[in-house]
Parts: C-alpha cells; sequence; structure tokens
C-alpha cells in the first residue's frame, strides 16, 4: 500500500495515515466494472452448449455466471457510489458505454429469470436470444465509445 | 436485431434501454396470475388452458399460525377432534390390525443447492412452514378408538431416514424409507421396535431427492409391495438421468427384493390404495409445475400394469411439454390419461378407499383425499380433506369438501392434511405436518360411534 501514495497527487499535501486511506483518490468502481462483463460473455458462452448438448450442468453454469455477473455489477454500482460521494476523480465514461452497462445488466436481471426455468425453455430460446443480446449491447457500446474518443482525440489533435 | 443497432447509433439509447425494459415488464404482465375456478377442473377430462412460461412464477404461500383452540370443520353428521398432538412432522399413518395407530414422522432430506434459484425455493419452503425437521421415527399410538386422548403412546421405531409408507404382511413390517425399503420383525401387541431392520431392497434416495416420500402398499395376498417413487424433479431440471426408475410405481418381490416398473410416467404418486370392489390398484399423483395456476391438476387414477402416463413429456395423454429435451415422440404415443383430476397444485399427498362403517351412508363407497395445498396459485387450492365417491369400482361424481378449516378467514394455513387413514372402528384419520397434530372424523352419531 505504501507505492499508491507515489501516484496519490491530490493529497500529497495530507499526513501520511490520510493518504493511506484514500489511496490515491483512484476510484474503486473500474476495478469492478469489467467482472460482470466477462460473466455475462462466460454465459453466452455455456448457453450455446447447453443448446447443443441440453446437458443441464451447462445451463447450470449460466445460471451461476449470470447471477455472479449481478452480484459483481451490484458491487460496482456500490463503488461508483461510494467513490462519487467520496469525490474520487470520476473520468468521464463515454456515454454509449455506461448506457450499454447499465442495459447489459438490465437485460442480465431479466436473463437471470428466464434461466430460473425448469427445463429446456430456461435457455432456448429466451436465455440463449437475452445472453446474446447482452454480449452484442456490450461488444457495440464500447465499439461505439471508443470510436467516439479516438475521433475526439484526433479533432484535439489537429 | 438491425432495428436496434440503428437506434443505437442515435442519442436516444437511454430511451432504448427503457422501451426495453419496458417490454420485459409486459411480458410479465401478459402472462395470467390468477387460477380460474379450481372446482372446474375436478373429474374426468378437465379443461386444461395453454401453457405458459413465466419470468418469475405465480407463488401464493399461507402464512402460518397456530391452531390454538380451533379444529378443522366438517359437516353435519360428522366430529373432528385431535387424536394425538406435539408430533415432529407427522407425514403418514398406518393402523395395525389389534387398531394401534403408527405416525410416522418425517420431512424430506436436506435439498442440494445446485442453481441459485434453489436458494429461493429454500426460502419459500421456509416460509410455508414445510422445512420443520422430521422425527425421522414412527409413534404409536393405542387405545384411541373412542374421543380423547390415547392411552398409550410409544416410539415405535427410531433413527429412521426419511420414512413415509409401512405395510404388514404377517409378522413382517415394511418402512419405506427414502432409499430403501426395510423389514422389521413385528409380534401383534408390540409397542416398539429395537431389533434391527433388514435391507429389502434400496429405492431412489439421493444426492438430490427432490421428491422424496416413497408410499408402500402391500398386495391383498402379500407376496408384492407396490411403492410410489415420485420424480427427482420437477420437469427435468436435474438431468433426465437422474429420472432413473423415478416417477414410477415399483413392483417389488416381497421375496428376493427383486423389483419391476409396474407403471411410468406418474410424476410424484404419492399415495396408494386397493379399491375396494375391483381390487385395482389406486393412486394420488402431484402434477408439474410452473406453467400456469390451473395446470397440470393433480389426479387420482388407476394404475394400471405398464401403461405410461406422460412425465416428462406429456401430461394428461399426449399434451406435450416443451420444457423437455430431447422430446420423446415414442413416448408420447403411448401416454394415457389419469382417470380423474383433482385440480390443479392441490397436492393430494395421502389416499384412503373408505372401508369402514363408522361414517354415514355417503361415505360409504369412495376415497378420501388429503389435499396439502397449493403455494404456487391464486387463490389457494386444497388445504382440505376431500372425498370422491365411487360407483362399479370408479369415481361416480365430483369430490365433495369432508374436512377443511385448514386455512383460517385470512388464508393463513394452521395445518395441512398429509396422509390418511382409516382405523379400525371406522375413523378416518388425518396426519397434519403443519399443526403437528393427528385429527379424527368420525360420526357424530353416538350409537354409530359407540361400535368399537
Amino acid at each position: 500500500m505504501q507505492h499508491t501514495r507515489v501516484t496519490g497527487t491530490t493529497f500529497m499535501g495530507d499526513a501520511n495515515a490520510r493518504s493511506a486511506n484514500k489511496p490515491a483518490g483512484q476510484p474503486i468502481y473500474p476495478i469492478l466494472m469489467p467482472f460482470p462483463i466477462a460473466y455475462f460473455a462466460g454465459a453466452l458462452v455455456t448457453d450455446l452448449v447447453y443448446w447443443q448438448t441440453a446437458a443441464v450442468m451447462w445451463e447450470t453454469f449460466s445460471d451461476w455466471l449470470i447471477t455472479a455477473g449481478l452480484i459483481m455489477a451490484g458491487f460496482a454500482a456500490i463503488a461508483f457510489v461510494i467513490d462519487f460521494v467520496g469525490g474520487k476523480q470520476i473520468r468521464t465514461l463515454a456515454w454509449p458505454y455506461a448506457a450499454g452497462y447499465v442495459l447489459a445488466v438490465l437485460l442480465s436481471l431479466v436473463n437471470a429469470f428466464a434461466h430460473s426455468r425448469d427445463g429446456y425453455t430456461a435457455v432456448v430460446p429466451t436465455g440463449l436470444t437475452l445472453s446474446g443480446l447482452v454480449v452484442v449491447i456490450l461488444l457495440f457500446t464500447s465499439w461505439v465509445s471508443s470510436a467516439l474518443k479516438s475521433r475526439r482525440h484526433v479533432g484535439v489533435g489537429i | 436485431m438491425m432495428r436496434v443497432l440503428k437506434i443505437a447509433h442515435s442519442p436516444k439509447l437511454p430511451r432504448l434501454a427503457l422501451l426495453l425494459v419496458a417490454t420485459a415488464g409486459l411480458g410479465l404482465a401478459g402472462c395470467n396470475y390468477d387460477g380460474g375456478d379450481p372446482r372446474k377442473e375436478i373429474g374426468a377430462n378437465p379443461p386444461l388452458p395453454a401453457l405458459q412460461q413465466y419470468l418469475i412464477p405465480p407463488i401464493q404461500i399461507a402464512k402460518v399460525v397456530a391452531w390454538g383452540k380451533e379444529t378443522p370443520a366438517v359437516p353435519e353428521g360428522l366430529q373432528v377432534h385431535a387424536l394425538a398432538t406435539g408430533f415432529e412432522h407427522p407425514r403418514s399413518l398406518y393402523v395395525l390390525p389389534n387398531g394401534d395407530v403408527l405416525v410416522v414422522e418425517s420431512n424430506g432430506p436436506k435439498a442440494p443447492i445446485s442453481r441459485p434459484k434453489d436458494i429461493v425455493t429454500s426460502w419459500v419452503t421456509w416460509l410455508a412452514g414445510a422445512k420443520a425437521e422430521g422425527g425421522n421415527r414412527i409413534t404409536l399410538l393405542r387405545g384411541a378408538n373412542g374421543d380423547g386422548t390415547p392411552e398409550l403412546r410409544t416410539v415405535f421405531l427410531d433413527h429412521l431416514n426419511s420414512p413415509f409408507g409401512v405395510a404388514l404382511v404377517g409378522n413382517d413390517l415394511y418402512v419405506a424409507n427414502t432409499d430403501a425399503i426395510v423389514r422389521y420383525p413385528y409380534q401383534e401387541g408390540q409397542t416398539s421396535i429395537s431389533a434391527p431392520g433388514t435391507k429389502l431392497t434400496d429405492l431412489p434416495g439421493g444426492p438430490i431427492d427432490h421428491h422424496w416420500t416413497k408410499a408402500l402398499l402391500a398386495s391383498p395376498d402379500g407376496s408384492k409391495l407396490y411403492v410410489g417413487v415420485g420424480s427427482n424433479s420437477n420437469i427435468t431440471e436435474n438431468g433426465i438421468g437422474a429420472e432413473y426408475e423415478r416417477a414410477a410405481v415399483w413392483e417389488v418381490d416381497r421375496a428376493s427384493g427383486a423389483h419391476r416398473i409396474f407403471a411410468s410416467g406418474i410424476r410424484n404418486p404419492t399415495g396408494l390404495a386397493w379399491e375396494p370392489e375391483t381390487r385395482k390398484l389406486w393412486a394420488v399423483a402431484n402434477e408439474r409445475d410452473e406453467i400456469g395456476p390451473d395446470l397440470v391438476p393433480d389426479y387420482l387414477t388407476s394404475v394400471q400394469d405398464g401403461a405410461f402416463y406422460g412425465w416428462p413429456y406429456s401430461y394428461y395423454g399426449q399434451h406435450l411439454d416443451p420444457r423437455v429435451e430431447p422430446q420423446r415422440p415414442d413416448l408420447v404415443a403411448k401416454a394415457i390419461a389419469p382417470d380423474y383430476a383433482l385440480s390443479s397444485h392441490v397436492a393430494p399427498l395421502g389416499v384412503a378407499m373408505y372401508t369402514g362403517t363408522d361414517l354415514p351412508a355417503n361415505y360409504r363407497s369412495g376415497a378420501f383425499v388429503g389435499e396439502h395445498g397449493s403455494w404456487d396459485r391464486t387463490p389457494l387450492n386444497g388445504y382440505k380433506v376431500v372425498f370422491v365417491p365411487f360407483s362399479g369400482g370408479k369415481p361416480s361424481g365430483p369430490a365433495q369438501d369432508v374436512v377443511t378449516g385448514f386455512l383460517d378467514a385470512n388464508n393463513q394455513a394452521r395445518g395441512r392434511p398429509v396422509g390418511l387413514a382409516v382405523d379400525r372402528s371406522g375413523g378416518l384419520l388425518i396426519a397434519d405436518d403443519l399443526g403437528d397434530t393427528v385429527w379424527r372424523v368420525s360420526s357424530n352419531n353416538p350409537r354409530s360411534a359407540s361400535t368399537n
């Protein structure tokens, strides 16, 4: 934890104890945000396998992956609020990415209920469609965001 | 899909999010949550509405309250009193030839958590008061024929493994634990058994053991035992491999312990009985959940040798259930419909063909059915004991409510009826696993009641 002080420019003038409490003003939510994306993408894979094999083990994987993604999204949301209230440096998220992220989490909540059905129709077709939609939204909005960012960057540069 | 992508280009994405969430909400609201009149689903050929699949299936749990000084209600001509109370989850009853009553105190083994849904289900079960620890024992009651408390109450058999069915053949007493049939030596008049049991055969038990009760019935000649073995899931969500030899009525050879599948495709045959006129095997069974408040009606049926009753592939004959993959059209083509619908989600857990003479004449031919009560439909259904009149060995009219009042005026559950038995003097005994009581229903005509 000592190393974090090096990057903590905001609180350089404060006492050591305080800078240990607030590690360099870095927000925590960006650490948590990728977890749901990885879990939801995993759920799409296990859904696809279940669609093809009808072996319930894969549906069970999907259930837990979506649930874990939602739990991590919950933690990310809590962290975001704490970071925001605590006045941490909130890097401005590209709005398409932020909106896509929130939409993906909400759809995954619906997807968790679809997956709670018993039998094959927990996945085929509703669960699988939702899992696919979530991944498409995440991919597309992050692509749009990076395109926006690079265009802005180019514009500023010139 | 293309449309979604196109809209995503515009700065209206948050609006799209709103739209999608609203659509999902509509999807929920569009489903039918309220059941129709449950009485319409009684008898042969019940109406079967279109199947629905939910994101959040309907759940209505009756809040649990104590009986206090209340008792169940019975119609004119009958009376009811508590035979004994203070049991640990009494589930089934058996009357020995000398009139002693065996009370099987039992509950299922701890259900494993394999999906996130199991956590919710476990919580729902707990709210309904169905999580109470079972005694895993059998208590004997003696001298309880008249009104009042039994003269003797002893622990007859202890340290069992989720027992349910009991059958006596000669001096051999069989107990169907959830994972095996065990034989004990029994002499008439014995009030407790300390001898170790001998296993006759294994039964499908854990580790999942979704439907754990094993109903047991001896053939009239004593050579065979019939066992009701429930499915290991609602609708194969634990995999078809977990259903091996389940959802079936077994015929076990008493001498060798060998078994064959007598009838299959019966999701959860919880009670077995001989119809006295035709000497045919009958069963009550619990059908599948989560496809609507009015699907699928639980039933009372004769059990035909070699017949397939549909589960999991179809219900009420050949109505396909899309939740099962791979499907089996070859089996569906063989599926036959049960004889008599008891209405959806009533959860029949006990059946007794009435052969006694104590109750008034209108109850002398037919089946009493203990309906544990619904948790997944509105309005609540079951929570009572009904009588299905029989004539010529077949149901001959609508089921009549006989013992009610398990729900109070506010739809709170004071008790839930399970196993039934007819005692030696013709009274109807009811195990109540929520009120931890055994109730006795008898004729309120004193002359008739004193014939014991």
